[in-house]
């Protein structure tokens, strides 16, 4: 798999801090970034779901 | 089955039991990398000791990112200092990112805690 | 051997995040998932939410499995107190989490 076609998915448990956000932005170079955040009210698990299997990595923060 | 890069971070003083399950993984044949930020340490016991230089052992590393690491450890205990943006680089080439337990806490713990 | 495109695997770390790993389990489970799950230090605590036993029943005995020297450091009986939707031989170690990587394609920490 060549790194440039990646699909990457960054799942936040709470509000990401300043150290999450620079790691998400260099995970997130030249790859096909999405996000998903379930701190967020009543979060739709089967999209999670969907979104991880679309995704070739998965990476949930604190 | 091949041997998985598998980084642990921990964010957070409670939480450096991730180093054990790093080292768990490491015995499994995979390359375990526990980062620690913040200066979140570890009490260095004889255990934590010795399970961060199994780590070692296991051609895994423990890394300290945003303090530098302690200069007391115990002998054959390592800690390697990296920056942010290094670490990133690394999580790049990551089979497994483990963001473990809890994020950092927004004040010190009070004294209760090391009672 | 590769790892089972049908299999989702969760390990979870944190003592707070039951409704997520319900949520998350359902949800794998409707998309005919099979779902592996380890729980280890604190979150072993999550064993004692009324929550758990649900999640017992959503996972294959030989899927679901919480780290005895976890459960025994917090102070925990492994022996007379095994949680309720466990038997004594989903006890187990660190070596289950390496399992899960190497089993399951897909995999979130919680």
């Amino acid at each position: 798999m060549s790194d440039e076609k990646m699909k990457i998915l960054q799942v936040y448990r709470s509000e990401p801090t300043s150290d999450v956000n620079t790691l998400v932005e260099i995970l997130n170079r030249d790859r096909d970034a999405d996000e998903f955040k379930l701190y967020l009210d009543q979060p739709n698990y089967d999209v999670l779901i969907q979104k991880i299997y679309a995704a070739d990595k998965t990476v949930c923060w604190w | 089955m091949e041997s998985l890069k598998v980084y642990i971070l921990i964010a957070n003083r409670v939480y450096n039991d991730g180093i054990r399950s790093g080292l768990g993984l490491a015995v499994e044949n995979h390359y375990a990398y526990p980062v620690i930020f913040n200066g979140e340490f570890p009490r260095m016991s004889d255990y934590m000791a010795e399970n961060i230089a199994w780590i070692a052992d296991m051609e895994g590393e423990v890394f300290s990112c945003g303090a530098d690491a302690p200069t007391d450890l115990p002998e054959g205990t390592e800690m390697t200092n990296v920056s942010l943006e290094e670490l990133g680089e690394k999580l790049r080439d990551a089979d497994f990112i483990i963001p473990y337990g809890l994020p950092k806490q927004s004040h010190e713990p009070p004294a209760a805690c090391g009672a | 051997m590769a790892a089972d495109p049908n299999k989702f695997g969760i390990f979870v770390t944190s003592n707070q995040n039951m409704r997520h790993i319900l949520g998350i389990t359902r949800a794998a489970v409707r998309a005919g998932k099979e779902v592996m799950v380890f729980l280890t230090f604190k979150s072993v605590h999550l064993t004692k939410s009324p929550e758990f036993y649900e999640l017992s029943q959503l996972c294959k005995v030989e899927n679901l499995a919480i780290c005895a020297d976890s459960y025994i450091c917090e102070g925990f009986d492994n022996i007379e107190d095994v949680p309720r939707g466990l038997t004594d031989k989903q006890m187990r170690t660190q070596a289950f989490h390496g399992a899960i990587l190497e089993q399951c394609e897909k995999y979130i920490v919680m």
